[in-house]
C-alpha cells in the first residue's frame, strides 16, 4: 500500500437540525482496496458517503483525494472526481432501455449530434460481458429481475471509469450464484486499482472479501484496522457496543390444536402444491432464495392475491380468503416485507398506524375516542419498548426498528391467533432484532400460530421450531429446526437438492 | 437508510427557525389568507363592509360545498372532473321532478339521489373497473353534460312550484341559507375525516394504498364511498344553484366548477397525489379565491383578465407548498 491514501476524510463533523450524526469521523481509503464500512442503522454509515458523494456538506473537516484537498459541492463533482455511489435503491429508468440507462446523461453522439446507438450497445455488451452477464442492450429495465438492476447499475460505475466505487448493500437483491460473481468482479476492480467501499450487514460476505473495515457507532469512529486481525464476533461487539448472543432462541413447549392447514395451494407461475400446517404455539419458518414464491404464497393466503386453487382450513373450518379483511376476520395477521412499501402509511402518526387494523376497538357511538388510542399506544410503547418522543408525529421519522415495532403492535391491536411476518427484521439494527425475535417467541408461549418468513438461514434457524426450504414456487425440504444447518437449508433453496416429503 | 429521516423529530426543539417552519408548513394557507384579507382592505375601503364580506360568504358556497367533496377525493389520491357536469344533470332532473310532483322535498330528494349514483357509478369504474380516476371522471364529465342538454333540449328548465327559490335566498338571522348550508357540511365533513374509521381509511388510503390494503381495509369499498360522498354533496350544491334562480341551464350552469374547486383544494394545501392535506386548508383555500374575485369585481378589473390572476395564485401557491 501506498503512503498516500486514495481518499481521506479527516475530521468530518455533520449535524442535522442540531442533532450531531458525525464526530470527527476520519476515514482513509488507499487505491486498490477494498474496505468494509459498518455499523447499525443510524451510525451514520449513509451520511458520511453521502458526504463523500457530494449529497451533504460537512460542517467541518476535510476531503482529500490523492493528497489534494477537494470540496464536495455537488454529486457531479463528486463523480468528476472518480467516485461513483451505487445504492441501496436501484436508480434505473424503468421504460428506457438497457443501453439507455447505462448511458443516461453521458450519450454518446455521433458527429451530426445524433445518439450513436449502436456504439452505445457495443460497449454496454462489453462491460456486462466482464460481469458475466449476457443481457440484449435493447431489452427494457422494467422487464429484468432486480439483481440484474443491480449489476446494471455496477455496469454504470465501471463505464465511467470510476477510481473509487460505493457499494450500498449490494447484495439484498441478489441471489448465490450472483453474490459470488460480483465478489470476483471486485477483485478483479481491486487488481487494477479501483478502490471500493463496501456497506453491508452481512458479516460473511464482508470476511470473504473486504481488505480493512472501519466501525462506525453512533457517529463515531470505533475502530479501523486490517481484516484478518478481527473475528466476525469481535466486529459485532463494536457495532453494537455489547456482545450479542447467537444461540437459538428456539422455546420447547407443548404445541395446542391445529391453527391453519394448507393444502395443495397453488398459483399458476408463483407457487405449486404448497402443503403445511401450524399449531397455536408453533413457530414455523420459510426460507430460501430471492424470487422462490414464499411472499407471494403468503400474499394469496392473506388474501391479496386473488388467483389460487387449494384449500384453506383455518382452526379446522375451510376458508374462502378473497381480501385481506376476511383474513383477518379468519383470525389471521400479516407483518409485511418492504416496510416503506407495504406497511406503513408515512403520512399517518404513530398512534394512527397503530389503530388501523383495529379501528372498532376504538371507537363510541362509530366515532374515534382519540384518548383510548392513545392510552393502548402508551401500554405498547412499553411493552414493546418502541422509542418515540410524541407518538403524534408521523410513522416516518422513526428509525426502522421501531417502526417496525409498531406495525408488529398494529397486529397485536387486532389480535389474531395466527401472525405471518415476512423479514420481520429487514434494514433493523442489530439490538432491535434481539427484541422482536423476543417478542415472537413470547406470542408463540401465548400459544399464537407463528409463521416467518426469512431470506436468512440463520435467522429462522435460531427462533422457528420448523422449518420449511422453497424453491421455484415448491416446498423442497421440511426440517426440525434442531436437526439441520446452514448448509443443508441452502443445498435445497438453490435446488441443488430436493426432497419429497420429510416431516420431523 | 440513516439519514435526516430516522432522526425522531421533536417539537421542543429549541431553534426558532424550525418552528416557525413548521408553523408555515401547517398553517400558510392561513397566513396567506390574513395577508390577501389586509391587502384587500388596505385597497378597497368598501371591502371591510359587512354586506360585502356577506356576499363574498354567499358567492363561495356552491363551490365551497363541491370543493369539500373534491378534498376528500383528492386525499384520498384521486381527482373528480365530473362534478360540474353532475351539477347540470341534478339540476335538471330535480326541477322536472319538482314540477312533476309539487314537492319541494321531492325535488331536493331527486337531486341528491341523481348526484350520488353518478358518484357512486364513478367509484365502481375507478375502483372496480381500475380505470384512472382522471379518466372516469372525463368520461363522467361529457356523458352526465351530455344527458343534461338531452334532457333540457339544450335550454334551461325552471322551477313552477312556488317556495323552491326560499332555499337559497332566504335569510337565518344576517346569514344567507347557502352560506350556513356550507358551514354545516364544512363541520360534517370535518367530523367525518377526523372522528370516523371513513376518514382515516381515505387518508390511509390516499398515502399507500397497499399498505392500507394489506392493513385489511377495504380499498374498493371506501374508493366508493369517497366518490358517491362528493357526488351527494354536487347534489346538495345542485339544489342551491337551481334554487336562486328558480332555473338551471343545461349548457352552462356549472361550467368549469371543478377548477374552481380543484383549485381551492390545491391552494388549501391537499397534496395532489392523497394522503396529505386538511378541511379547514380548503376552507379557507375557497375563502381565498372568493375575496380575489371581489377584489377584482370592486376595482373594475375587466373579467376577462381574472382568469389570469387566479391562474397566477394557483401556481405561487403550489410553489410556496413545495417543501417536500
Amino acid at each position: 500500500m501506498t503512503s498516500q491514501p486514495f481518499v481521506a476524510m479527516n475530521q468530518i463533523e455533520k449535524s442535522f437540525n442540531g442533532v450531531p450524526v458525525l464526530k470527527k469521523v476520519t476515514l482513509e481509503v488507499e487505491k486498490g482496496e477494498i474496505h468494509a464500512l459498518l455499523g447499525e442503522n443510524g451510525a451514520g454509515k449513509s451520511t458520511l458517503m453521502n458526504i463523500l458523494g457530494g449529497v451533504h456538506q460537512p460542517d467541518s473537516g476535510q476531503i482529500f483525494i490523492e493528497g489534494k484537498q477537494v470540496t464536495m459541492a455537488n454529486p457531479h463533482i463528486s463523480q468528476t472526481h472518480g467516485i461513483s455511489f451505487i445504492h441501496q435503491e436501484l436508480n434505473m429508468v424503468g421504460d428506457l432501455k438497457v443501453y439507455e440507462n447505462m448511458f443516461l446523461g453521458s450519450e454518446i453522439r455521433n458527429k451530426a449530434g445524433f445518439l450513436n446507438v449502436e456504439e452505445m450497445c457495443r460497449q454496454t455488451r462489453e462491460i456486462l460481458a466482464e460481469l458475466g452477464v449476457f443481457l440484449n442492450p435493447k431489452e427494457y429495465v422494467r422487464n429484468l429481475a432486480t439483481s440484474y438492476k443491480q449489476l446494471i447499475e455496477i455496469s454504470k460505475a465501471l463505464l465511467h471509469k470510476s477510481q473509487l466505487i460505493i457499494m450500498d448493500e449490494p447484495t439484498t437483491s441478489l441471489a448465490e450464484h450472483e453474490v459470488g460473481r460480483l465478489f470476483e468482479l471486485m477483485r478483479n476492480l481491486k487488481k487494477s486499482g479501483v478502490s471500493i467501499i463496501y456497506i453491508s450487514h452481512k458479516l460473511k460476505e464482508i470476511q470473504a472479501v473486504c481488505d480493512r473495515y472501519t466501525v462506525l457507532r453512533d457517529g463515531q469512529l470505533v475502530k479501523t484496522d486490517d481484516m484478518q486481525s478481527g473475528n466476525l464476533e469481535e466486529i459485532t461487539k463494536l457495532m453494537v457496543g455489547k456482545a450479542i448472543s447467537q444461540e437459538r432462541f428456539v422455546h420447547e413447549h407443548e404445541f395446542g390444536e391445529m391453527a391453519l392447514e394448507v393444502e395443495r395451494l397453488s398459483s399458476p407461475g408463483l407457487f405449486k402444491d404448497i402443503d403445511f400446517t401450524v399449531r397455536k404455539g408453533q413457530i414455523v419458518g420459510f426460507t430460501g432464495l430471492a424470487g422462490d414464491g414464499r411472499t407471494e404464497l403468503f400474499e394469496s393466503l392473506f388474501g391479496y392475491r386473488k388467483k389460487y386453487t387449494g384449500t384453506i382450513k383455518v382452526k379446522g373450518k375451510a376458508m374462502k380468503i378473497t381480501h385481506p379483511r376476511t383474513a383477518l376476520q379468519a383470525g389471521m395477521g400479516y407483518v409485511p416485507k418492504d416496510r416503506k412499501e407495504n406497511a406503513i402509511i408515512k403520512d399517518l402518526s404513530v398512534v394512527h398506524n397503530m389503530s388501523l387494523s383495529s379501528m372498532g376497538n376504538f371507537e363510541r357511538w362509530g366515532f374515534i375516542q382519540d384518548k383510548r388510542e392513545l392510552e393502548k399506544f402508551s401500554n405498547y410503547e412499553k411493552t414493546l419498548n418502541i422509542k418515540v418522543a410524541n407518538p403524534r408525529i408521523t410513522i416516518d421519522k422513526l428509525s426502522g426498528g421501531n417502526q417496525q415495532k409498531v406495525i408488529i403492535a398494529k397486529w397485536l391491536e387486532a389480535d389474531t391467533d395466527i401472525l405471518i411476518f415476512d423479514n420481520p427484521t429487514q434494514g433493523i439494527d442489530v439490538g432491535a432484532k434481539q427484541e422482536i425475535y423476543q417478542e415472537i417467541l413470547e406470542l408463540a408461549k401465548l400459544g399464537k400460530a407463528i409463521i416467518i418468513l426469512s431470506s436468512e438461514a440463520p435467522e429462522v434457524l435460531r427462533i422457528c421450531h420448523v422449518i420449511n426450504v422453497m424453491y421455484h414456487g415448491e416446498i423442497t425440504a421440511r426440517f426440525m429446526s434442531d436437526e439441520t444447518n446452514e448448509e443443508e437449508i441452502m443445498h435445497y433453496a438453490t435446488g441443488a437438492k430436493r426432497e419429497g416429503e420429510h416431516i420431523g | 437508510m440513516d439519514n435526516i429521516n430516522t432522526k425522531e423529530y421533536s417539537p421542543e426543539s429549541p431553534s426558532m427557525k424550525s418552528r416557525l417552519s413548521w408553523l408555515w408548513s401547517e398553517y400558510s394557507v392561513i397566513i396567506a389568507f390574513i395577508i390577501i384579507f389586509i391587502a384587500a382592505s388596505v385597497m378597497n375601503p368598501r371591502f371591510l363592509d359587512i354586506n360585502n364580506q356577506l356576499n363574498i360568504l354567499m358567492q363561495v358556497s356552491i363551490i365551497g360545498i363541491i370543493a369539500l367533496g373534491m378534498t376528500v377525493v383528492m386525499l384520498s389520491g384521486g381527482i373528480d372532473l365530473s362534478v360540474g357536469s353532475v351539477l347540470a344533470l341534478a339540476g335538471v332532473i330535480s326541477v322536472l321532478a319538482l314540477n312533476a310532483s309539487g314537492s319541494i322535498l321531492i325535488g331536493v330528494f331527486t337531486a341528491l339521489l341523481v348526484g350520488a349514483f353518478a358518484g357512486f357509478l364513478n367509484g365502481l369504474m375507478v375502483a372496480k373497473g381500475r380505470i384512472a380516476s382522471f379518466i372516469a371522471t372525463l368520461g363522467m364529465m361529457a356523458a352526465a353534460r351530455s344527458i343534461a342538454l338531452y334532457i333540457a333540449e339544450g335550454g334551461s328548465v325552471s322551477g313552477e312550484v312556488s317556495g323552491f327559490t326560499a332555499i337559497a335566498n332566504n335569510n337565518v338571522w344576517i346569514f344567507d341559507l347557502p352560506v350556513l348550508i356550507f358551514f354545516a357540511m364544512a363541520v360534517l365533513i370535518y367530523i367525518v375525516m377526523h372522528k370516523t374509521r371513513f376518514g382515516r381509511y381515505v387518508y390511509a388510503l390516499g398515502s399507500n394504498e397497499k399498505a392500507a390494503m394489506l392493513s385489511a381495509i377495504r380499498v374498493d369499498r371506501i374508493k366508493i364511498g369517497v366518490y358517491t360522498l362528493i357526488g351527494t354533496l354536487v347534489g346538495v350544491a345542485a339544489v342551491i344553484e337551481t334554487s336562486r334562480l328558480n332555473s338551471i341551464s343545461s349548457s352552462s350552469s356549472g361550467a368549469q366548477y371543478e377548477l374552481d374547486a380543484i383549485a381551492a383544494v390545491i391552494i388549501g394545501g391537499t397534496r395532489m397525489t392523497g394522503g396529505r392535506g386538511k378541511i379547514i386548508g380548503t376552507i379557507f383555500g375557497i375563502l381565498i379565491l372568493g375575496i380575489l374575485n371581489n377584489m377584482m369585481n370592486l376595482m373594475n378589473v375587466s373579467p376577462h383578465l381574472q382568469g389570469f390572476v387566479k391562474g397566477l395564485i394557483i401556481i405561487i401557491a403550489v410553489v410556496f407548498q413545495k417543501r417536500e
